[in-house]
């Protein structure tokens, strides 16, 4: 039987950041002695810079609401974040590139200054997923531990 | 998030960074390099050996910063990543472009 933790989070931006993603992390690490330390820093990469996007290119004004559910098992690293931001062809046409198809991405030109962030989360991670249900964006990532 | 900025003669300025360089602190580090272009310090050294984590944002500013170094006719270098640091550095393939020092010290006198 596989066990599972489960962390939450409601984040509401502003005035919350990135910063109170990290350490939700924290107290999610503190309670996975059996992740290595490279899965937590490719997870926490990734989720980092899902937070991120979302952040910056959902808010219209208003903020951003997110729900983020962490959760780890003995197999896995897994977060949904749902939030109530732009829908995913305004993300899309804000710059978060492939959000409407979540295509595998290329990095930018070396000097470009953003657009990294999906492919970087891309290679981070095994399942990048998104939805649009009504209101709410759902966002899916998860990486098998030692992958 | 702490920057501090070192003189090193020379047009050479260390910025010290130590913390998170994310989409918080990375307007920051555009502004303290701007700063010390400014100020006629074009060869810029980031000294990133406190520095516990990056994302997309602050690499885009380590990049923003690069250009703005060499369009001042310098250069911008980066020291003592650490392996998160390093990760995404790799993975964005900016290796190449952001070549790691072992110190910021020798970042110009290597």
């Amino acid at each position: 039987m596989v066990r599972i933790s489960a962390h939450t989070l409601t984040l509401i931006s502003p005035p919350d950041d990135v910063n109170t993603v990290h350490a939700l992390l924290e107290t999610v690490w503190a309670d996975a002695a059996h992740v290595s330390a490279t899965d937590r820093c490719s997870f926490e990469t990734a989720l980092i810079e899902l937070a991120s996007n979302v952040i910056r290119y959902a808010d219209t004004g208003s903020g951003v609401t997110c729900g983020l559910r962490v959760e780890v098992s003995d197999v896995a690293l897994d977060a949904r974040l749902s939030d109530t931001g732009a829908t995913a062809a305004e993300l899309f046409a804000a710059g978060v590139s492939g959000a409407a198809g979540l295509d595998l991405r290329q990095m930018p030109d070396e000097l470009s200054e953003s657009g990294r962030g999906i492919a970087l989360i891309q290679a981070l991670v095994d399942k990048l997923e998104y939805t649009r249900n009504g209101d709410l964006n759902h966002w899916h990532i998860a990486r098998k531990l030692g992958s | 998030m702490q920057f501090t900025v070192t003189d090193q003669g020379e047009g050479i300025a260390v910025v010290h960074i130590a913390g998170r360089l994310n989409m918080v602190t990375a307007p920051r580090l555009r502004e303290v390099v701007a700063a010390s272009v400014a100020a006629g310090q074009n060869r810029v050294a980031v000294d990133l050996s406190d520095v516990d984590f990056i994302d997309s944002s602050g690499l885009g500013a380590l990049i923003g910063g690069l250009k703005t170094t060499r369009q001042a006719g310098g250069d911008l270098r980066i020291a003592a990543p650490n392996e998160q640091v390093r990760l995404v550095l790799q993975l964005t393939n900016m290796e190449r472009v952001l070549t790691a020092y072992p110190t910021a010290s020798n970042a110009f006198h290597g």
